[in-house]
């Protein structure tokens, strides 16, 4: 352990600024990465995830930095190949010449391990991510997904005091890839290293981070917990990006203890300020729900807690297990996904909800 | 389908009397192919075996190889001039083939890296179209002439390393076109430095390419006569004294017909060796 353990930090970036000729990459970010935590970097190609990344790595080296300090070392100037912290790359970047195990050791013999302790820490890695017994392997003999998990193997041997991952599991079908992440946890857990995670994919980020940094045109949209992310989205873009499917404009009317009024149109409803202070009454807001929290029917809902809009029913789509509806109200229209059938209507009805499951966030 | 299958559609209602059919006619085409193949390949080792035949033959020129002799192969043990060319072509082409490798490894390096390396290969590979003879000349206007040098060993070696450079280029192109850059940025990720990544990752994946362009390279400069005519200065090559004896007042032609076999003895293996190596080797890997 070195200084890292006095504050826990692995990773440390203040205001970063990249760019390419005229296009700004990143925009001031500054984030940080505890000791042993799996973050995840979030956002959608362009965003400046992939930029950031080889940032730490030294593959790119910044337009502008206060700092970049990994382990508590300021490594602003050092070369990649000096640094603290080894890639798995999107497209693998295995080496064809060399055999599988040939590969996992690379990381240790440019290091100068000894040749017997190098060839058993890189089986004993091949174990982990059980590919011990192809170990002698040529590159184009294997699976992707066997590559994938020799690349991670790779990287993680030399011990490296961050593991950055460039979205590992892009190039999987879809049954390896649900695989492949509940493996990368397991890995996590047991290596106890941090984990700097890179992808597109919400569903994986939720899946598997400790915190999620979602990112935006070179910028930091919002961090957090997953669930954070999930339930508390404090733009319109992060709503949109974690599938808020009913994003509607309104004005805040009134603060009231735990929820806030908002005025949609020719009525109002009530919901929870994502973050508390973030708009004032009488400014521009956007009332965010999930469809599968929203429930229809004919006449209104017994309970007067709860939010609700007269509308009529503008298409009804049967998908096996649920019914997905889109009722047209004077606020806009509202999706819901109904899981019972007992609800279904024709021509005029209601749409309600609760206002824990009603985000208020600044327009 | 192919084009005698249509053909036989439209004549042969029978499914299988038209198979039979197909199959007649491509039985034909590839026993005549085989034929002409087989007629262009004699057409090039028949001479080489004709030539080998009758360097055995007591009077070569007349045409006839009877009686059998071997007394050509003693006079070539007999006078040793020739083992003199013969080192110095050996290790001429040796430094010719050693610089080429490097040469053709840094400038296939470079121009796999540039943006635009259009030009700048065009210029590399220029010399490929340039006639041996112009070469040779313009080599000898220049370097004698306009410039008073003393011609000799080192020109020949400039002279020779113009003409395969191109060749050795190509080949190391052709695999370093295929290099993906990517894996040098994992092994500097890995922690790799500048010398390791060129040792350890490109030097074994360009290897195939590298040992073809040596081994072109040295084939081209061994048999280069045209240009090291002009720019021989004092000294003799292989070809050079070939090409004086074949020429000379005094026949020495007879035993030209035995050096020559000899040579083709010794270039014949490394032909087929690095055609093997090229094309076997670098397929597998």
């Amino acid at each position: 352990m070195n200084k890292s353990s006095q504050d826990g930090l692995m990773l440390e970036i203040s205001h970063a600024v990249h760019r390419y000729g005229t296009f700004t990459a990143l925009n001031d970010v500054s984030l940080v990465a505890r000791a042993g935590e799996f973050l995840t970097i979030l956002g959608e190609s362009g965003s400046g995830k992939t930029t950031l990344l080889r940032l730490i790595s030294g593959l790119e080296h910044p337009y502008a930095v206060e700092a970049l300090k990994l382990d508590g070392v300021d490594v602003t100037r050092t070369p990649a190949h000096q640094r603290n912290c080894t890639t798995v790359f999107q497209h693998y970047a295995l080496f064809p010449h060399m055999s599988v195990v040939e590969n996992v050791e690379y990381g240790l013999k440019v290091r100068g391990v000894a040749p017997a302790e190098r060839r058993s820490r890189a089986l004993s890695a091949l174990e982990i991510v059980r590919l011990a017994n192809k170990h002698d392997r040529r590159i184009h003999q294997l699976s992707g997904g066997e590559r994938q998990r020799v690349a991670l193997a790779r990287a993680f041997v030399p011990q490296p005091a961050i593991l950055l991952l460039d979205e590992p599991l892009g190039a999987l079908d879809e049954k390896l890839r649900i695989e492949m992440q509940i493996e990368l946890m397991e890995i996590h857990r047991q290596l106890g290293m941090t984990f700097v995670y890179i992808t597109h994919s919400q569903e994986e980020a939720l899946t598997m981070s400790d915190r999620v940094i979602l990112m935006t045109k070179g910028r930091i949209a919002q961090v957090g917990a997953p669930a954070d992310l999930f339930d508390r989205p404090e733009s319109r873009f992060v709503a949109d990006f974690m599938g808020m499917e009913n994003l509607l404009e309104g004005r805040l009317v009134e603060h009231g203890g735990e929820h806030v009024t908002v005025a949609l149109d020719d009525t109002t409803v009530r919901g929870r300020l994502s973050r508390q202070g973030s708009a004032a009454v009488g400014s521009k807001v956007i009332v965010g729900m999930r469809a599968e929290r929203i429930s229809m029917g004919a006449e209104p809902p017994p309970d007067a807690t709860l939010n609700s809009v007269r509308g009529t029913l503008r298409s009804s789509i049967y998908r096996g297990k649920y019914l997905d509806r889109e009722i047209e109200t004077t606020a806009g229209v509202l999706k819901a996904r109904i899981w019972s059938s007992s609800s279904e209507f024709e021509g005029s009805g209601y749409a309600w909800w609760r206002p824990e499951d009603c985000v208020v966030m600044p327009a | 389908m192919t084009a005698a299958a249509i053909d036989t559609d439209n004549r042969n209602a029978d499914p299988a009397m038209r198979r039979v059919h197909v199959r007649d006619h491509l039985r034909t085409a590839s026993r005549i192919a085989v034929l002409l193949g087989g007629g262009a390949l004699a057409l090039i080792y028949l001479p080489l075996l004709w030539l080998a035949v009758m360097s055995f033959a007591r009077n070569p020129l007349s045409g006839i190889p009877m009686p059998l002799t071997t007394m050509h192969y003693q006079a070539i043990l007999n006078d040793v001039r020739w083992v003199k060319p013969l080192l110095t072509s050996i290790a001429l082409s040796a430094i010719v083939a050693l610089v080429c490798m490097i040469a053709a490894t840094l400038v296939a390096r470079a121009a796999i890296r540039m943006r635009k390396p259009g030009v700048m290969l065009l210029v590399s590979l220029a010399p490929l179209f340039i006639p041996g003879l112009t070469m040779g000349a313009a080599l000898f206007i220049s370097l004698r002439m306009l410039m008073n040098l003393t011609l000799g060993l080192w020109s020949i070696f400039l002279a020779q390393f113009i003409w395969a450079f191109p060749f050795a280029l190509l080949m190391v192109l052709i695999v370093a076109s295929r290099f993906d850059t990517r894996l040098l940025h994992a092994a500097e990720d890995l922690g790799a430095t500048p010398w390791q990544r060129f040792w350890d990752i490109e030097v074994p994946l360009l290897r195939p390419g590298i040992i073809g362009a040596g081994i072109f390279a040295f084939l081209l400069s061994f048999n280069e006569l045209l240009r090291s005519l002009f720019v021989r200065g004092q000294d003799t090559t292989m070809p050079i004294y070939n090409w004086i004896m074949a020429a000379s007042q005094q026949s020495q032609v007879p035993i030209i017909f035995a050096l020559t076999t000899l040579v083709l003895f010794v270039t014949l293996p490394i032909t087929a060796a690095s055609f093997w190596y090229v094309f076997v080797k670098l397929d597998k890997s």
